[in-house]
């Protein structure tokens, strides 16, 4: 390998999240720790089963062009799988409909320890559907990273899904004219 | 052979550098605004928040509120408010915080 050129899993430069102060201080160091120690274990090889909480489809458009040979999540160590046994991280799209809460809290059950769900698109966020009779205008299950979008593009996927395992940082500014652009 | 191969090495088909190096692409993706505090007024404010489909936008004393995660980067609020806003051309939204995904604009001569 050349040294001189950094591979993907070393591109994280991600500072610990800074929660020092606080009652909570000392837990919520473990808690970075732990998803650190996680990260670590998933960063390399992550299984991704995604599952559709009622979205329009735009989500799933984007999600599928992962796989495709110019974005080609491989390469990153990505991989989908059909299987919840076997998934690392849960991909969930759509604004919660109701009725599929019970497939959603079943296929995160049957995730393995430790576990990432990523957020996708402006529903989990609220964005497009409040909650109503149909729909919680979330997602139900503990979100560890969110992707807004509507739909977020395959780059943003990519993105979401390096910093849900600290190989990328994020890139959320003040102000975001004032920033280095997208890299 | 198939030629799928083939076809794709003659189009020059290529796989993204993304995140080593930038992809060409994301200049031209959709993206959430971002707002010039100058010329942003409460009655310009308030006609975007009434145009914003997604409820991205609310008014609070004194500024607007841009939530990014529930934008859909429709960009009627920049239609509504031309010259006070441009979309942001980011587009690496990812974060474990939602909360810092809100923004706040002060309104210039307050609310």
């Amino acid at each position: 390998m050349n040294p001189t050129v950094r591979q993907p899993w070393e591109l994280s430069s991600a500072p610990p999240r800074g929660r020092q102060s606080g009652t909570g201080g000392a837990l919520a160091q473990a808690g970075d720790e732990l998803r650190r120690r996680s990260s670590r274990l998933l960063g390399r090889s992550l299984q991704i089963r995604t599952i559709d909480t009622g979205s329009c489809g735009a989500c799933e458009s984007e999600v599928k062009l992962l796989a495709s040979p110019h974005y080609d999540l491989h390469r990153l160590g990505l991989f989908f799988t059909p299987a919840p046994r076997h998934a690392d991280c849960l991909l969930v799209t759509g604004p919660g409909t109701l009725a599929m809460d019970h497939a959603l809290l079943a296929t995160y059950e049957a995730m393995p320890d430790p576990k990432i769900v990523v957020a996708v698109g402006a529903c989990p966020l609220g964005g497009v559907f409040g909650p109503d009779q149909y729909s919680h205008g979330g997602v139900v299950v503990p979100i560890d990273v969110v992707i807004p979008g509507c739909p977020p593009s395959p780059l943003a996927l990519l993105h979401g899904l390096l910093v849900a395992v600290d190989r990328l940082a994020e890139r959320l500014g003040p102000d975001l004219r004032t920033s280095g652009g997208p890299g | 052979m198939a030629l799928w191969f083939l076809r794709g090495t003659r189009r020059g088909v290529v796989t993204t550098t993304y995140p080593k190096r930038a992809d060409p692409s994301s200049a031209h993706l959709p993206t959430p605004p971002t707002f010039d505090s100058a010329a942003l007024n409460a009655s310009v404010a308030t006609r975007m928040v009434a145009v914003c489909p997604s409820r991205a936008l609310e008014l609070e004393p004194g500024a607007l509120i841009l939530d990014r995660g529930r934008c859909t980067a429709c960009q009627r609020c920049l239609t509504v408010g031309a010259g006070v806003g441009t979309p942001s051309g980011q587009f690496e939204w990812a974060t474990r915080e939602p909360a810092r995904l809100r923004l706040s604009f002060p309104l210039a001569g307050g609310a």
